[in-house]
């Protein structure tokens, strides 16, 4: 992890950010202590030369020549200090300031000025230049000149800046070490994550990212992950169990014609044979018909086949298909009907997919029912501009517990084992149903009696044009 | 085999060699439609692009073509759409892979003028381009005559030698269009699409008794059968000779 791409890594960079965020706090610490302290010795300066200036004024003239005089005398002064007594003509009468400074004004404010003593670099103080009053309050005609110099200051920054300086290289290896701990303690469980799933990604499909107790974010994030992953592998035993259903279902046909090309190979009875090729082009056609739905199925779950969809009469369609189905229906002793509805049921759907609906419906419930049996469709409309059909049989029904699984691919009752057929009529039509938007519920024809017999009922959403002009085109 | 060995004959003698311009890409598959094809008396060209394709129908005048959908350089329906454009009306039937979608509107709409899904019997194939070149035109007639059989469209009564054959609206319909195109072979999944308007297949073999129903009336015993079942094809309204 830490010889190729370091620069990449999480741990990487959430330590940078961490080191990054310590030095701005350390930086924005000094800064305000800086400017803190700045302001304080302003402060400070300036309110000792004005208590200084308001003492020495209060002397009499010759008392504060000599307390100047006294001054200039005593150790360090001359450097950090400075006072001195001037005429109105900036003319000095006594003190260790020998120049008026450049720029001074009389006035009872602090100035910083830029002062060059004779040898040295100039270099700044702060000065203040009161009048000498006299017993009446008028100038007495001088002007007592006071200095601080900046030394204080300057050195207490100094040290400010140095500490702060000195400090930066252990807050930085602090800040990394820590941020190092801290990352890697975060980024340990990313990857645990990443390891189960390489493994999951490996084929093993029972693998599950590590939770925790803790209901973090990350916690939170692997157990949707899992519950992801627990969907999935429900999806995949699905696809499986479909897939060994599809293999079965072909494999059946294509046996059959297998062993019987076998059988008559070299045989030249050419009545024989053509019956047997006959026989071989209806076991293939079945597997064709397999892989037809399959595909179609297909199709109209990725919802894209909507070229065909129209304004549609569905009492039209339901005509239809009793129309086709009423000779077979006939021949096998059942009766078939439309009731419900005679005017027009308008919505917007593909005429020919719901005839296919209706069509597998009426199919099974024909298969199903008995001799003597009825089967019937109903158009019905429905409150919130809703409409029905239902189909219904009095056939052998679908047990309660069966009725959701019938939609399923390849589902067949254990009843209908015997009867043929692709076994994916209900999912086709649930299928295009949805393309519809359309509900499908399952319910028993007469509850109860032997032959129980089941009524579908397809609900639709009315074409909203229905309701303004009858042009059902 | 019997009926398509006649039928092949009976293009043979009466009728010159019908051109078909085949543009399919599919090596295998364009040999054994061509192979079928020329067994049953049609002339074949093959083309295996688009731009091929087009190349071919517009220098030499065909009586038929059968346009696969997916072809390299320029897809079928481009193809189609071309040749009407420059005026060659050609009859087109479409092939097409079985999962693309909503490719029959999308094929009848560039122009084709039938459409046919992969994998389809030979049988459908022969059935349909017969009935492409010999489409009914929609006569003014108002009584159809087929051998004994009579079908006043306007009374809507059918005699068979002067018995009157009691039809129900659905058997009428369907007789009609067998009576307008006698000879010919008519599939179970043309006769769905055509007189019922249906594009799906049934799981039952619903038009077996259809006409089951409609040959119980037509042909009463004793009398010579008219609709016979033409083996792994379908149906067929003959006059016996």
């Amino acid at each position: 992890m830490f010889q190729t791409d370091i620069f990449r890594t999480a741990t990487f960079r959430l330590t940078l950010a961490f080191v990054v965020a310590i030095i701005a706090g350390v930086l924005l610490q000094f800064m305000l202590v800086y400017g803190q302290m700045t302001n304080y010795e302003r402060a400070r300066s300036t309110d000792f030369l004005k208590r200084e200036a308001a003492l020495l004024v209060q002397e009499t003239p010759e008392e504060l020549e000599d307390a100047v005089r006294d001054r200039t005398k005593t150790d360090l002064r001359v450097i950090l200090n400075g006072a001195a007594l001037f005429d109105l003509m900036h003319q000095p009468i006594v003190g260790d300031i020998h120049t008026w400074p450049e720029g001074l004004e009389v006035s009872p404010e602090a100035q910083r000025l830029w002062v060059v003593p004779r040898k040295d670099r100039p270099f700044e103080m702060r000065f203040m230049a009161v009048r000498v009053p006299d017993r009446d309050g008028h100038s007495d005609g001088r002007v007592l000149v006071l200095a601080r110099s900046m030394h204080m200051a300057d050195e207490l920054r100094y040290i400010t800046k140095r500490s702060a300086l000195m400090s930066v290289i252990p807050i930085v290896l602090f800040a990394l070490l820590a941020g190092i701990f801290l990352s890697h303690r975060a980024l340990a469980r990313v990857k645990e994550m990443r390891e189960a799933i390489v493994r999951i990604m490996g084929g093993d499909l029972q693998e599950r990212l590590p939770v925790g107790r803790e209901r973090d974010d990350i916690e939170r994030l692997a157990s949707a992950v899992n519950r992801m992953l627990d969907r999935l592998e429900h999806l995949l035993d699905e696809i499986r169990d479909v897939g060994n259903d599809i293999a079965h279902d072909l494999r059946t046909p294509l046996a059959r014609v297998r062993a019987s090309l076998e059988r008559v190979t070299g045989s030249e009875d050419v009545e024989h044979l053509n019956a047997v090729i006959q026989r071989a082009t209806q076991d293939l056609d079945q597997c064709f018909s397999i892989i037809t739905a399959l595909l179609r199925i297909g199709e109209l779950e990725n919802g894209r086949r909507r070229a065909g969809f129209a304004m549609t009469d569905l009492t039209e369609v339901v005509a239809g298909i009793v129309d086709l189905y009423e000779p077979i229906a006939e021949t096998q002793g059942i009766a078939l009907h439309q009731d419900g509805l005679t005017s027009k049921a308008l919505l917007y759907g593909d005429a020919d997919l719901l005839s296919e609906v209706l069509a597998n419906l009426v199919d099974n419930a024909i298969k199903f029912t008995p001799e003597g049996g009825e089967v019937g469709l109903r158009v019905e409309r429905q409150a919130d501009h809703k409409i029905s059909v239902q189909v219904f049989d009095t056939g052998i029904g679908i047990p309660e517990q069966e009725r959701g699984a019938v939609l399923g691919r390849f589902y067949r009752s254990d009843k209908s084992r015997h009867i043929p057929g692709s076994g994916l009529g209900l999912s086709l039509v649930s299928a295009i149903l949805d393309l519809h938007g359309a509900t499908l519920t399952i319910e028993a024809y007469q509850e109860g009696h032997h032959y129980p017999g089941s009524v579908f009922t397809l609900v639709f959403e009315a074409a909203a044009a229905e309701n303004g002009m009858e042009n059902g085109t | 085999m019997m009926s398509a060995e006649s039928h092949e004959a009976v293009l043979r003698q009466s009728e010159p060699a019908i051109r078909l311009l085949l543009i399919e890409d599919d090596d295998s598959i364009a040999a054994e439609v061509v192979a079928e094809l020329e067994a049953r008396g049609y002339g074949v060209t093959r083309a295996s692009t688009g731009l091929e394709g087009v190349d071919e129908a517009i220098s030499r005048r065909y009586d038929l073509m059968v346009v696969d959908r997916m072809l390299p350089e320029l897809d079928g329906l481009s193809v189609i759409e071309r040749l009407r454009r420059e005026q060659i009306m050609t009859p087109v039937l479409v092939l097409s892979a079985l999962s693309a979608v909503d490719d029959r509107v999308n094929g009848l709409k560039a122009g084709g003028d039938d459409y046919l899904t992969k994998p389809f019997a030979m049988e459908e194939l022969a059935a349909r381009l017969e009935a492409l070149l010999r489409r009914p035109t929609d006569s003014r007639e108002t009584v159809l005559r087929v051998g004994p059989i009579e079908m006043d469209l306007i009374e809507r009564k059918v005699f068979r030698e002067g018995r009157e054959v009691d039809l129900l609206p659905r058997e009428f319909r369907l007789l009609e269009y067998m009576m307008r195109r006698p000879g010919a072979v008519l599939t179970r999944t043309m006769l769905l699409e055509d007189v019922w308007n249906y594009r799906f297949v049934p799981q039952t073999n619903l038009v077996d008794v259809h006409i089951g129903k409609l040959r119980r009336k037509i042909d009463v015993p004793g009398e010579a059968p008219l609709i016979q079942s033409i083996r792994g094809a379908g149906f067929s309204l003959r006059v016996p000779n």
